[in-house]
């Protein structure tokens, strides 16, 4: 058990000294989202799913909006950037937001 | 079995003896009624012309009708006002020809068009037609054709340049006229009959339609010392000029005509033996009435043989139940009478004329008499015995039948003979419904109607028993009873199958309870708490707000205000409206966001540069 302790907290220590600031951003916007979709999970489990497509157009949203962001993560990190050559994080940041933009109106149109 | 073999020796006989088929179509007075309201037509003043008139005027001759006077003397008026000179052979032959046919009185301008058909019979540009319309009009009006070896040497030269079926038509027409020395046609006789295409087995004609067969045949026939055809042949040729009585044009009918009369006037005229009127007899008027004629439906001149009923046989058993039995004469002189003491059946009769014979099919029709009838009901289980009334044809039922679904309908009835349709129809003014009468092993047909599965509502039927036979001279439909049904189901409670089906209406579905606003705001809050967590991280982490420049401004504006139209688009707008909002506002944000990362971009690359 200690092991894992120990495991957890140098990973820690390694994810705060290492990782960029802008990935860490990320990380809390990703942390927000997942917060966020599994209260929405709760709540279908605990008072029910009705209305459907309401419950539905959230959860999807939040889904859709955390892999949007690591999609922008993966671009944006410079480890990964022998991979991501033709894509500048500005790029990415654009497509990241065209997207949500074209998302998020098919989810007004969903919520009813 | 002694008959059978006996007929079958007898129709071998026959066989051996090489007879004739005989054919069964005729140029009936109906036909002739046609023909002459076409022929007619070629008289009236729309369509007067010297073709016209000679058509008109042949086909009358043929058919022996008379034309009015007046007809006459118009058309003898038109000829003589008309014709001046004719430069064109056939054109000619038809005024000269029709003039002599209308027994025309007064004289016609000849002189030059005679000395214009002298001058065509020897000029070898002339086509074989043209020879041979002049050598006819030169014969009709008496002057013989001149030069009868030069013409017939002539006509030769040109067969031998074309000796299509036409050319060879006209020539052997001509060579009618030249005496001794047309001979040279009788050795293209065979030549011409090999030509002769056949139909099915049924059919012989000349490639080229009626004309051109009307053409050969009628100059073949005329040919001296000559027997071109068999009497197969010939009944064949007749068998395809009947497919043709149906032509509309008054040439067309001369063709035909002519080319009949020729046949009919040959020693091969075919004979045309069939039925008068129905082919049925009734068993208490067994009398048939055979027609025995030539083409024209006129009597045979001499009658080639007496007519004999060689044979009848009875289509289902192929008994022979007759043999050589002759006909007498009927009324007409091409009408003979065979009576025919048979039982109701169908049967086939050869019939013979000399060496001609027939095969006809003729029903013998008799009454079927009904020996016994009930009607009644019972118990769907059986369990008590059938209440059957017995009724006599025709009388009815007096009182209707009073079932409910517990019944059933029963009826059963003795014939004096069997017959193929026997059906009781149950029918009201809105529904029929019809059952089948079965024979079982006693002979009696029955009819069992369980009627709460057959019929679907209460009501009151008519009950009709209808009784059919090929061969039955009284069919019968009877209605005998009516039936009051009460199966517990009025005709409203049925649903009609037809009709338009009920719309269909859009079900949302249902709401269900919704959870009180406490939990509803509590788990709103716990939603929106991360973002909270968010604001809080992001603070820790240290945004870095240095960059924020002015010019990003109006990147964050549009965004902003997209992200305001979507709560717009969700809490009134439509989707179009939103998307007519959409297009401006996102052209503008992606400009000024363009501006902005592309800026953000550029400091980046300065900064590694330096």
């Amino acid at each position: 058990m200690a092991n894992v302790g120990t495991i957890i907290s140098k990973f820690n220590v390694e994810y705060q000294n290492k990782t960029p600031k802008k990935l860490k951003i990320i990380d809390a916007y990703l942390l927000y989202i997942l917060l966020t979709g599994i209260v929405q999970f709760i709540y279908c489990q605990l008072v029910g799913t009705f209305p459907f497509n309401s419950f539905l157009s959230g959860f999807i949203s939040t889904v859709s909006c955390f892999v949007l962001a690591v999609c922008l993560r993966l671009q944006a990190n410079t480890e990964n950037k022998n991979q991501f050559q033709d894509i500048s994080p500005e790029r990415g940041y654009a497509d990241f937001i065209f997207a949500h933009v074209v998302l998020h109106l098919v989810v007004m149109n969903f919520i009813g | 079995m002694f008959k059978c073999s006996f007929s079958g020796f007898f129709l071998l006989t026959y066989l051996i003896c090489g007879i004739n088929g005989s054919i069964k179509g005729y140029i009936s007075p109906t036909d002739s009624k046609k023909f002459i309201s076409i022929l007619s037509k070629s008289f009236s003043d729309d369509n007067l012309d010297f073709s016209s008139i000679y058509y008109g005027v042949t086909g009358y001759n043929i058919l022996n009708e008379k034309i009015d006077v007046q007809i006459v003397k118009k058309a003898c008026d038109f000829i003589q006002k008309n014709f001046k000179y004719g430069d064109d052979v056939e054109i000619i032959l038809h005024v000269f020809s029709a003039w002599s046919k209308l027994g025309c009185t007064g004289k016609i301008q000849k002189e030059d068009t005679l000395k214009f058909l002298h001058n065509a019979i020897v000029n070898e540009k002339s086509s074989m037609a043209d020879l041979r319309f002049a050598a006819e009009v030169l014969k009709l009006v008496g002057e013989g054709v001149p030069n009868p070896a030069k013409l017939a040497l002539l006509l030769q030269s040109k067969l031998k340049e074309d000796d299509s079926l036409h050319n060879l038509g006209h020539a052997i027409h001509a060579s009618v006229l030249l005496g001794s020395n047309g001979k040279f046609a009788l050795d293209r006789v065979e030549d011409v009959v090999v030509q002769l295409d056949e139909v099915n087995g049924k059919l012989l004609q000349w490639e080229g339609g009626l004309s051109t067969t009307s053409l050969l045949l009628t100059g073949l026939l005329n040919l001296p010392n000559s027997k071109p055809f068999t009497q197969i042949q010939a009944d064949k040729i007749a068998n395809y000029l009947l497919t043709r009585k149906t032509v509309q044009t008054s040439k067309g009918i001369v063709a035909l005509l002519e080319a009949i009369k020729s046949l009919t006037t040959s020693s091969v005229s075919p004979v045309s033996i069939g039925v008068i009127g129905k082919p049925i007899v009734f068993i208490e008027k067994p009398d048939l009435k055979v027609r025995v004629s030539d083409l024209f439906g006129a009597p045979l001149k001499p009658v080639p043989g007496p007519v004999v009923a060689v044979s009848a046989t009875r289509l289902v058993d192929d008994v022979v139940v007759l043999s050589k039995q002759p006909l007498s004469a009927g009324s007409g002189q091409s009408e003979f009478v065979l009576p025919l003491h048979l039982d109701p059946d169908h049967y086939q009769i050869v019939l013979s004329v000399g060496s001609h014979t027939a095969t006809l099919y003729v029903r013998v029709l008799g009454p079927v008499n009904m020996k016994s009838f009930e009607i009644g009901l019972s118990d769907i289980d059986g369990t008590s015995a059938p209440r059957l009334t017995a009724l006599e044809y025709p009388n009815k039922l007096g009182q209707p039948l009073q079932a409910d679904s517990s019944n059933v309908l029963v009826a059963k009835f003795a014939l004096s003979k069997p017959i193929h349709q026997a059906f009781l129809r149950l029918y009201s003014p809105k529904k029929e419904i019809v059952f089948i009468a079965e024979q079982d092993n006693n002979k009696i047909y029955k009819v069992e109607v369980n009627l709460n599965s057959e019929l679907t509502y209460s009501g009151s039927f008519d009950i009709e028993l209808i009784l059919g036979d090929p061969v039955m001279s009284n069919p019968i439909k009877w209605n005998m009873a009516k039936i009051d049904l009460n199966l517990g189901k009025d005709e409203s409670e049925v649903k009609s199958f037809k009709g338009p089906k009920p719309e269909i209406k859009h079900l949302f579905r249902q709401a269900e309870k919704r959870p009180s606003p406490t939990v509803s705001l509590f788990f709103s809050i716990l939603t929106a708490l991360p973002l909270l967590l968010l604001v809080i991280l992001w603070l820790k982490i240290g945004l870095n707000f240095a960059n924020f420049s002015i010019v990003s401004l109006p990147f964050h504006f549009g965004f902003g205000s997209i992200l305001c139209l979507f709560l717009c688009f969700w809490l009134k707008l439509d989707m179009f409206t939103t998307c007519a909002w959409l297009i401006p506002l996102g052209a503008f944000t992606f400009l000024s966001g363009h501006k902005v990362l592309s800026r953000v971009a550029c400091s980046k690359k300065t900064e590694k540069k330096e």
